[in-house]
């Protein structure tokens, strides 16, 4: 089988231009546009992703130290309180006992101011009760107010000495 | 089940043996049956379209044809593609293509790099494509393949031997030449040689490779006819048939492959 030329060989070579130049508009055009448009799409996507994870990381971080700053917060203001209340406590206590020793003391005062009247009016009682034994004993005879200053200095005296 | 695979065996034994014994199809012809599968009325003759500058201007009506047939159908390939491209939902056909497309331009940037690639593209994808259709036509009954005709690989690797040119000067200018004269001046002759083998190689290997697939279809179509020649002709047609399927994909893969090793070696600056 020999090898002959003709036309056909120049036709063909038209055929494939021609078949590339239609391919090249109906074909290769929308093709490579869309494999684009996809690769964009995806780079995009890509990129929004990693902002997105920055964004999250970053908002993460700012929680956190707030978190961080909220318990801190906390913290201090627990322990503000339990001083406050230690330093009531400590308040309350004093004042108890300031109220203790102040009632204690009126309390005594009052001991002896009733201690005194009691005294005096024993006194008063005692002296009488002499006048009016030592008079009945002794019938006039000594004036009334002689013997009252007596007797008074008696129990005087003897005041003096249970004292 | 292992008595099924026995049992076709051995089938397949008799078959074989019945084949061998009835004489491998007496008056047998690949012209009759050429001329039998042409219901189409294609003519044998090259057709006459006059003369031009002492040049005669003669077709062969089949190859014309059917390129045409092939090229309608790469087109509409490509527009049914096209038409169902979308960036979020490809159609299934679009998918095909797009990775058909992404895998050569791969290749492409492979060897020549995005920058001096990219105007390939067109080129390479085309090739790819219009080359398998080509072939694959062959696989079809009564229809002939495009690339099963000298002048249809010849005129392909022309375009590929011109874009070795087109591309080294483009990218390298009068520089590109010096690669004639090197490792030696009088390395000429066989750096020529060298250069013209290429698209020779490339047309011969297909054109090689297609012709032979096709004779042997219509030679096993011319043993179907008797009996025992119809089971044995068959199947191996049918076997071929699959082949043929395959060697159509390689040898469009292979033809592709090559014109962008070529063109890359053009460009390619350690020479």
């Amino acid at each position: 089988m020999e090898l002959k030329f003709n036309a056909t060989i120049l036709a063909q070579m038209v055929h494939f231009i021609l078949l590339l130049i239609l391919l090249r508009l109906v074909a290769y055009k929308p093709i490579l546009r869309i494999l684009e448009e996809r690769q964009k799409y995806i780079a995009a996507n890509i990129e929004a992703a990693e902002q997105q994870r920055l964004e999250a990381e970053r908002i993460r971080e700012q929680f956190e130290a707030e978190m961080r700053r909220a318990r801190e917060k906390a913290d201090e203001i627990i322990q503000q309180a339990t001083r406050a209340g230690e330093e009531q406590a400590r308040q309350i206590i004093a004042q108890a006992r300031e109220e203790a020793t102040r009632l204690k003391e009126s309390a005594l005062q009052e001991i002896q101011m009733e201690r005194e009247r009691a005294m005096a009016e024993l006194k008063e009682q005692v002296a009488n009760l002499s006048v009016l034994v030592a008079g009945r004993i002794l019938k006039e005879a000594i004036t009334m107010d002689t013997q009252r200053r007596l007797v008074r200095d008696f129990i005087d005296e003897a005041a003096r000495y249970v004292q | 089940m292992k008595r099924a695979t026995l049992v076709t065996l051995l089938g397949l034994l008799l078959v074989f043996v019945a084949l061998t014994v009835t004489g491998c199809g007496e008056n047998f012809s690949i012209e009759r049956v050429e001329h039998d599968l042409n219901i189409w009325g294609i003519p044998h003759e090259p057709w006459h379209l006059g003369r031009i500058g002492g040049f005669n201007l003669d077709l062969n009506p089949a190859t014309i044809i059917f390129t045409w047939v092939a090229m309608a159908l790469t087109l509409l390939l490509c527009v049914a593609a096209a038409r169902g491209a979308d960036m979020r939902r490809p159609s299934k056909l679009a998918c095909l293509i797009e990775m058909v497309f992404d895998f050569l331009r791969g290749l492409v940037d492979e060897s020549l790099g995005p920058k001096k690639g990219a105007g390939l593209y067109t080129l390479i994808f085309t090739y790819f494509l219009f080359i398998t259709v080509a072939n694959l036509l062959g696989l079809v009954p009564t229809a002939m393949a495009p690339t099963a005709d000298h002048q249809t690989t010849f005129g392909l690797a022309l375009i590929t031997f011109a874009m070795m040119y087109v591309w080294g000067i483009r990218y390298k200018g009068a520089r590109y030449f010096k690669h004639y004269l090197e490792p030696y001046p009088f390395f000429l002759p066989i750096t020529i040689i060298e250069d013209l083998a290429k698209p020779l190689t490339l047309a011969f290997r297909l054109f090689g490779n297609m012709k032979g697939k096709e004779v042997m279809i219509l030679a096993l179509l011319g043993l179907i006819t008797g009996v025992a020649e119809v089971a044995g002709g068959f199947l191996a047609s049918v076997l071929w048939l699959a082949f043929g399927v395959f060697v159509s994909f390689i040898q469009a893969f292979v033809f592709t492959m090559l014109s962008i090793a070529y063109i890359s070696m053009a460009v390619s600056e350690e020479h």
